[in-house]
């Protein structure tokens, strides 16, 4: 058997090399559930039902999905300059940091006071990741090394304000900084916590990055940065701008996802490990299947979301694991990039 | 100085497993395959260790405990491998993958062993002076061996490396299983020595510790000894310092991430910085340019 | 024919009261995993003691929640059936009372917080005698005059432990200190590692903390360091060196609580003012390294030698805490570790003669008692 490349496999291939793949991840976790003495076809059933039919699971998917959007967009710009940002986590907190700021101690008119948040925080997000982009331009240190190190940073920083100047004068000594006053609170969908304006943020800044890649001179740029460095290099380009503006959008829109979870669901500054669930390492994962389209990560994030949402159906109707979610996430994903080989390429017979 | 001596040997102690998996994740770095799934990998290695340490009533054989870590290391990146050198997709990715599956399986088939204590357990040096000897190894390797060089070659030229005969998928395949063992080696030491127990979670982001240390000691064995050495230090005396001055333990708490940065900033001012291997992260095509 | 009447009327009596039993449907939603050997675990033990205990009820559990996805989970438990839903973290507090609001007819309960509403009680057991105790234990035990503590977050609950544990230590050995070390973290192996090996080189030769694994306690004992268990039975960790600790039952608050909802004492709508505030006269908390064993054998010839004066009288310390462990269970206990007067470790007086701390000074306690040594953030000047 050989392999022959394909100049331009069908869409009809794509979607059905891409089926197969998810067919293939879901009869592995199948497995793995019938090993938990699960039958395979009750758990997605109870997924499909606890998610896409059912009001409240749609509500789930869309919270998920809210900040996983924001940061992936952010990051599929990222990584199509070959910037590698894993350090979405940080900016998040960061940016959730400053708006709690705002909120906490810059009196404000009450119509003011959430976009001055919003602004913080993407702010916040930018400058976190702008040090990352600054240190490799300046100083040569790998962005990889620099946003995983501040990652660790932002959290210790949270919990000395929450500890300390921060800690809240309602919460009897707990570490958690005050409550925002109603004004503070970004409106939820009825009954839910679909933060809806920061969803509606995410969808217009999707959109935007893929205008801006696509069909500005900035986005050219970024493009040949990423794709052909000797290139940028040759049409006199220069690449630590673009690192820097990249760094800057994408930490901003981290930052903003940030202002996402403590305006519109928790409404404090609280311990870190509690204010994230890890959406700064789940989006690369959203980026990355976006194929560096910000666009796409409007398919890709609610996918995400979905997984998200239905690992917690199955940890509620069968007191699954809270592992399970992490199991069912790798494996499909493992299955989705695997396949990709196959859009480009068929298996011949020799 | 005996103050001196006791950091020292907590730097040690708590630097070993940091460069155990350094060194796993430089070697297949080094032939140009990245595996951002260390986390996972050593998770799988903590769990199979305990659990065959563990046996029936903790009764198990030690010696194939540290066995059976290093094959689920090796076993869970030899998956990397077929998904990246073979169907040749993105590595960061698959990384990734392989992290969220391996502390996955892990949380799930540790169920029974969580908690449980592990009395007889190997002691802290041979663990420590072995992966000092794997890193002179290493250096020995990668400067003085034709395997080395070849190992080196697929890293930074695959394709030149190809025409000169060397089976470049090969190599990237034994690196990566080797790696991968390594990961899951130091797995077993946590488990097995630095605890000794067994509970989800428990390799508490050393595996992403490990990653970042390649990039810190510049691909280079010997300096991951240092590099492993000066973040087990200031990670323990984030401890030690606590409490002696008005600062802030949160202070002391960020100061091993940092001085890492700074440090690595320093060395860049001053030319230093080493080089990442040339083919990293790109999957090898044969015929393509 | 009577007879089988009577034998009808029974089985239809015992029939009625099963359906309405079955009614009864318990949901628990924890912050960790339940296998992490420290709070989830033993909430989850008094989950399973619960079901046996009380015929006819049905439980379920949701591990690793996080707040943001409470009332999300809320919502499917609602959905599911579940008309008692305890949620067993602090974290939990704000979601649990928007979720008490959505839900009116569903009872609520909350550990560890102090919200409340017509259909959502609080409910918490305590440990702050126990950790007087052990105090006495520690300054007994301590040669150096210093006893490291490995603490987790700096509130109140950890305030009000470290600084009765304190109190204990002095009343035994007034120049003792014990030295915190903050890991801001309630499950890190790693880091209670290096924060115990950190406390042992400073010269501390007694430990105590408070985090969700058993590391303090393997470490210490390599050390050859004695150390006391927390939460859950640890002495299996270390049966050389725990001397003794504070261990949990949460089962009899659930039980006390599902049988009042079962029998219409509690209902949705006079849950107000239900807090309960359970300590060792409930048997909701006891000494011990490990369940049935208050103090190691090892320890109990040195601890029977060592003396204190009390009120003029010198005893030694095993008699002291065997007396005070049978005050604090006995129905009306006349000893508590906090009665004035108390200072501060800044020298102002907290807590006048005479007086003792309300269970809500206890909840909102900022300050910490004389001999704790390390920063404390937020601590009144």
């Amino acid at each position: 058997m050989r392999l022959e490349p394909l100049p331009n496999p069908s869409p009809l291939r794509s979607v059905g090399v891409t089926l197969l793949a998810l067919g293939l991840a879901f009869a592995l976790v199948g497995g793995v559930f019938w090993a938990y003495g699960l039958s395979p076809l009750e758990a997605y059933r109870t997924m499909l039902e606890g998610t896409l039919l059912d009001p409240r699971g749609w509500q789930e998917v869309l919270r998920r999905t809210i900040p996983l959007l924001l940061i992936g967009a952010g990051l599929s710009l990222a990584f199509r300059t070959q910037f590698y940002n894993i350090g979405a986590e940080g900016q998040l907190l960061l940016g959730a940091v400053l708006a709690a700021g705002v909120a906490l101690f810059l009196p404000l008119p009450p119509a003011l006071s959430l976009p001055a948040m919003a602004l913080a925080a993407a702010l916040g997000g930018a400058l976190w990741c702008g040090l990352a982009a600054w240190l490799k331009n300046r100083f040569y240190v790998n962005e990889i090394l620099t946003t995983l190190m501040l990652n660790y940073v932002a959290q210790s920083l949270v919990i000395y304000l929450i500890n300390g100047p921060w800690r809240g004068k309602d919460v009897r000594g707990y570490i958690y900084s005050d409550r925002f006053a109603e004004y503070q609170q970004l409106p939820v969908l009825l009954g839910s916590n679909v933060h809806w304006p920061t969803l509606a943020l995410g969808i217009a800044l999707a959109l935007l990055l893929q205008l801006l890649l696509f069909r500005s001179t900035l986005g050219f740029r970024l493009r040949v940065v990423g794709e052909n460095p000797g290139a940028a290099r040759y049409l006199g380009i220069s690449q630590s701008r673009a690192f820097l503006v990249v760094a800057l959008i994408t930490g901003g829109a981290a930052g903003l996802a940030g202002f996402g979870e403590i305006a519109g669901i928790h409404h404090r500054l609280i311990e870190p490990t509690q204010l994230s669930s890890g959406y700064g390492f789940t989006a690369i994962i959203v980026a990355w299947l976006a194929r560096g389209n910000p666009a796409l990560v409007l398919l890709t994030a609610p996918l995400m979301g979905l997984i998200l949402a239905g690992g917690d159906v199955l940890k509620v109707s069968f007191n699954l694991p809270f592992r399970i979610v992490d199991v069912f996430s790798g494996v499909m994903l493992f299955a989705l990039i695997g396949s990709e080989l196959f859009l480009r390429y068929r298996l011949r017979h020799r | 100085m005996e103050e001196v001596l006791n950091a020292l040997a907590r730097a040690l102690s708590f630097g070993t497993p940091l460069l155990i998996a350094c060194l796993g994740a430089l070697l297949n770095e080094r032939a140009g395959v990245v595996n951002l799934g260390v986390e996972g990998m050593m998770a799988l290695g903590a769990l199979a260790s305990f659990a065959v340490a563990y046996g029936e009533a903790g009764d198990g054989n030690l010696w194939l405990a540290v066995l059976a870590a290093i094959l689920a290391g090796g076993l869970s990146a030899l998956l990397h491998g077929f998904v990246t050198i073979t169907l040749q997709a993105n590595q960061f990715v698959s990384g990734l993958a392989l992290s969220m599956v391996g502390l996955g399986i892990a949380g799930l088939l540790g169920k029974r062993y969580e908690g449980l204590p592990l009395f007889d357990h190997p002691s802290e040096e041979p663990f420590i002076l072995g992966a000092m000897g794997l890193a002179l190894l290493l250096a020995f390797l990668f400067g003085a061996t034709r395997l080395g060089l070849s190992l080196r070659s697929v890293g930074e030229n695959p394709a030149a490396a190809d025409l000169l005969g060397i089976n470049v998928l090969a190599l990237r395949y034994g690196a990566v299983v080797a790696g991968g063992a390594l990961a899951g080696l130091a797995g077993a030491y946590l488990s097995l020595v630095y605890r000794p127990s067994w509970t989800d979670g428990m390799t508490a982001g050393l595996g992403w510790i490990a990653v970042a240390l390649v990039i810190f000691v510049g691909w280079n064995p010997l300096r991951a000894i240092f590099g492993a050495v000066f973040f087990g230090l200031l990670y323990y005396l984030q401890f030690r310092l606590q409490g002696q001055s008005g600062i802030p333990s949160e202070v002391f708490a960020s100061l091993p991430y940092l001085l890492v940065i700074l440090v690595l900033a320093l060395s860049g001012l001053r030319g230093q910085q080493g080089n990442a291997p040339e083919a990293l992260g790109k999957p090898y095509r044969r015929g393509e340019r | 024919m009577k007879i089988r009447l009577l034998a009808l009327l029974v089985a239809l009596g015992l029939g009625l009261g099963l359906a309405q039993q079955s009614n009864l449907k318990a949901c628990f939603i924890y912050v960790g995993p339940i296998g992490d050997v420290g709070w989830t675990y033993a909430h989850d033990e008094g989950r399973r003691a619960a079901e046996k205990a009380i015929p006819g009820l049905t439980t379920q559990y949701v591990e690793s929640v996080k707040p943001a996805d409470t009332l999300a989970t809320v919502d499917r438990l609602v959905a599911g059936g579940c008309n008692v839903i305890f949620t067993t973290s602090f974290d939990f507090m704000d979601q649990t009372l928007e979720a008490a609001k959505k839900y009116p007819n569903v009872i609520f309960a909350h550990a560890s917080g102090f919200k409340r509403a017509p259909n959502m009680l609080t409910y918490m057991a305590d440990f702050y005698q126990i950790y007087y105790l052990n105090g006495l234990m520690a300054g007994a035990l301590t040669k150096s005059g210093k006893v490291g503590y490995v603490a987790a977050f700096p509130i109140p609950e950890l305030k009000r432990h470290i600084s009765a544990f304190a109190l204990g230590v002095r009343a035994v050995n007034p120049r003792a200190t014990v030295n915190v070390k903050w890991i801001n973290a309630w499950y890190s192996p790693v880091k209670a590692r290096e924060a115990t090996e950190a406390l042992i080189a400073e010269g501390n030769d007694i430990v105590a903390f408070t985090e969700d694994t058993a590391t303090v306690i393997q470490t210490a004992a390599r050390r050859r360091v004695p150390s006391f268990s927390h939460y859950n039975s640890m002495y299996k960790y270390a049966p050389d060196y725990v001397v003794s600790g504070q261990l949990v039952d949460w089962s009899v608050i659930y039980i006390d609580i599902l049988k009042k909802v079962q029998n219409g004492t509690y209902t949705p709508k006079n849950l107000e003012n239900v807090d309960y505030w359970w300590l060792a006269r409930e048997r909701a908390v006891m000494l011990g390294a490990q369940v049935g064993m208050p103090i190691n054998p090892k320890f109990e010839p040195a601890l029977k030698q060592a003396t204190m004066v009390v009120n003029g009288k010198r005893m030694s310390v095993y008699d002291r805490v065997m007396e005070l462990y049978r005050d604090i269970q006995s129905p009306n206990p006349k000893w508590d570790p906090f009665t004035g007067p108390i200072r501060d470790r800044n020298g102002v007086l907290r807590v006048p003669a005479g007086r003792r701390m309300t269970v809500k000074e206890l909840n909102e306690m900022q300050w910490v008692a004389p001999g704790v040594v390390g920063p404390v953030p937020d601590e009144p000047k």
